[in-house]
């Protein structure tokens, strides 16, 4: 509490309406010494020499604060009423009485009696009070001139708001308006929004908050106090997957395990050996699959969330390795093993271009954001850039990639990321034209691209799943652990809502599912009776996932409730 | 190569094996081809096993480790473990986790892979020893 000196007794307790008080302020003033900062005399519990009274449970809440700003909560809503009473009742006044002097002189417009008393508050840092005393003169100044007393408002001017030196700008404008006076209504008008009853508040308000929170308690501070304890319970909430979430103060925000896909909703069997690959377009209406029997499937994902066989791509004279959609996803690229890339219409089915390179497998593929390029790693380890008709635009020669790589292009098309070392991956300036390099200690197997391009989700042989930001500092900021990979090349995924989830396959058949931020495992989903060797979660709906086997199957997952559509009655909120 | 067919027809459910390719003298399984481990890893060549002769290698890729056990090789009780290929499975030598004595320490993390399983930079092949070592498990010689 303030450094107030105690040499008179605590005055009693008096029970008194607010508008007594005007009269016992002369009194309190003569005796509250200046220099206290709080000069609250009045409130002081009889107890309390020293030690401050506190409620909750962990004793960090100050009493005479929490009071306080519930008072001004009360005012704020308009009881009025009640927050006399409640002031009345605790005896912790809301304002000290010179600050609630201060309120009621602004309030009745004696802008000299203000001036006097701000300087009676007791404000150590004297800005503030020079700030404050410009206001109030200012105020002073305009009434002044309405009443057309321009001597004694350019005597206001001169002698009283000049040698504050604050505010230089605004004495200027001032100025002006004594020269022009129909200036300066305009003036007034434009920096006060609006008619006298308004500026008059704005100018409250201005005052309000230049005066330290401790002297004037902001208004809707208990407000914002219980937003960021709402913003907390949100944060904390790991099951949090959906947008529309309404927030109870009665209970802490969770939302229940049901948020996330956990249940199998349809198990779709088309592919003859092993899926490898699958991706949702960007657009979360079409889902595409690859497999080692040679065959791309193309999948539409209909509105009732049933996903359908829609084309099947024939063509590869191997295994095919890895799809990409096109940025608007009207075309896909395939890539076979050490073989050839082929470009798709998804509407038609019809490949519509192969690229090749004689004498050397293609190993993977991208495409460029503008839709005009495709990528391709190669088998001698060099990247290549053709245009849609097969035109070479780039080829960087030299360790780029290795027989098993990834490749991905940031949105803006300016990096390529690929696995270069067996524990390092490039990342590729084309602009720039340099390169920095993820080295891990560990093998690495795979990786994903956030959608964000922010972040690299790394698989290790190690089993360990890192998650590197590669923006700015570039480290390791998340680890994941938990699903198994011995022989295979397992992929996993970011996803669900504001991809705050990451989902992995995995050796032992199950789908695997963390919280990005936390590295907690949430789920392990059973079902597939072979590995799982990729997953993808729908970009446009946080509550579809899907998932390829060595069982030949692909699952589509989705909530664990039948009436997850969510909009409706059962809420997302609090289980 | 019908060999390899057989093996790799076998595979029912395989996933996309993940394998890294190695860079100069290469030993590969013999039955896939798998590289396995580099000339310039080999540590000893006076290794013995039930098939004959056998190297020592700092450094082996590409396999998976079998469950660890205590056996009692011609040097001492050894912790080891078999090692497999990652591809198509075949038995290729044994790791050492652990030696018991003090001068068998420097045998630790490094594996021993069978001269018999696997296919020499070269491309060279190593036949069974007619003069292998009477009944026993893996042996080896310091």
């Amino acid at each position: 509490m303030g450094g107030v000196e105690n040499s008179e007794p605590p005055l009693k307790r008096v029970k008194v309406s607010l508008g007594d008080l005007k009269n016992l302020v002369d009194e309190v003033s003569r005796i509250v010494p200046v220099s206290s900062s709080l000069g609250d005399l009045m409130a002081r519990p009889l107890c309390s020499q020293g030690a401050e009274e506190t409620v909750g449970m962990k004793g960090v809440i100050k009493k005479q604060e929490f009071v306080k700003i519930i008072t001004r909560a009360l005012y704020s809503l308009g009881y009025v009423r009640t927050g006399a009473l409640l002031e009345e009742e605790s005896g912790i006044r809301l304002h000290s009485t010179a600050v609630a002097l201060l309120l009621d002189q602004v309030q009745g417009e004696k802008w000299e009696e203000s001036l006097v008393t701000l300087h009676k508050i007791g404000l150590s840092d004297e800005i503030t009070v020079k700030r404050a005393s410009f206001l109030l003169l200012e105020q002073k100044f305009f009434d002044l001139l309405k009443e057309e007393n321009l001597m004694a408002a350019l005597d206001t001017l001169r002698n009283e708001i000049v040698p504050l030196s604050v505010n230089v700008g605004r004495v200027r404008e001032l100025a002006s308006c004594i020269i022009c006076p129909s200036q300066c209504m305009a003036l007034r008008i434009s920096s006060q929004d609006g008619t006298d009853a308004n500026s008059r508040s704005r100018f409250k308000e201005k005052l309000e908050k230049l005066l330290p929170a401790a002297v004037m308690i902001p208004e809707r501070r208990l407000e914002h106090l219980v937003e960021q304890a709402l913003d907390v319970q949100r944060d904390a909430c790991v099951f949090h997957n959906t947008l529309d979430s309404e927030f109870s103060l009665y209970v802490d925000h969770q939302c229940g395990r049901n948020q996330i896909p956990s249940h199998t909703l349809q198990i779709l069997q088309a592919h003859k050996d092993e899926v490898w690959f699958l991706q949702f377009s960007h657009n979360g209406k079409y889902l595409a699959s690859a497999s080692r029997d040679h065959i791309t499937v193309v999948w539409e994902v209909k509105e009732s969330d049933l996903v359908l066989l829609k084309h099947t791509l024939t063509g590869h004279q191997q295994p095919v390795l890895t799809i990409t959609w096109s940025p608007d996803d009207s075309q896909l690229l395939t890539c076979g093993v050490e073989e050839v890339v082929r470009r798709w219409d998804v509407n038609t089915g019809e490949c519509l271009h192969v690229y090749e390179k004689a004498g050397v497998g293609l190993i993977s593929c991208g495409w460029f954001p503008d839709g005009k390029g495709i990528v391709s790693g190669m088998k001698d380890k060099s990247i290549c850039l053709w245009d849609l008709d097969g035109r070479e635009l780039e080829c960087w020669k030299g360790q780029r990639t290795l027989n098993i790589s990834d490749m991905a292009i940031t949105d803006d098309g300016k990096r390529i990321i690929s696995i270069c070392r067996e524990n390092a991956i490039l990342l590729l300036d084309r602009e720039a034209k340099f390169e920095r390099l993820i080295e891990e200690k560990q093998v690495i197997t795979s990786f994903s691209l956030s959608e964000d391009n922010k972040f690299l989700l790394v698989n290790l042989m190690n089993e360990e799943l890192h998650l590197w930001s590669i923006e700015g500092d570039i480290k390791v900021v998340a680890h994941y652990r938990g699903h198994r990979r011995m022989r295979f090349l397992i992929r996993s995924c970011f996803g669900g809502f504001e991809q705050a989830y990451i989902a992995s396959g995995s050796e032992d058949s199950q789908v695997y599912i963390w919280h990005r931020d936390t590295g907690k495992l949430l789920l392990t989903l059973p079902g597939h009776s072979g590995a799982v060797n990729c997953v993808s979660w729908n970009p446009m709906d946080p509550r579809m996932l899907a998932s390829a086997s060595d069982d030949r199957t692909i699952r589509i997952w989705g909530l664990d409730d039948l009436n997850y559509k969510g909009h409706c009655s059962n809420g997302n909120g609090i289980t | 190569m019908c060999f390899h067919e057989h093996v790799h027809g076998n595979q029912e459910k395989m996933g996309r094996i993940f394998s890294v390719n190695l860079e100069g003298k290469i030993y590969s399984c013999k039955h896939c081809r798998t590289h396995v481990a580099l000339m310039d890893d080999i540590v000893s060549k006076s290794f013995h096993c039930r098939h004959g002769k056998a190297y020592l290698f700092s450094k082996v890729v590409n396999v998976t480790v079998g469950t660890k056990e205590e056996r009692m090789m011609m040097t001492g009780l050894h912790t080891v473990a078999d090692i497999f290929c990652v591809r198509c499975g075949s038995i290729v030598g044994w790791t050492y986790e652990t030696a018991h004595q003090k001068d068998q320490k420097y045998k630790e993390g490094k594996s021993v892979l069978e001269r018999y399983k696997i296919s020499g930079p070269d491309g060279s092949n190593y036949w069974a020893s007619h003069e292998a070592h009477v009944g026993g498990s893996d042996a080896e010689d310091v």
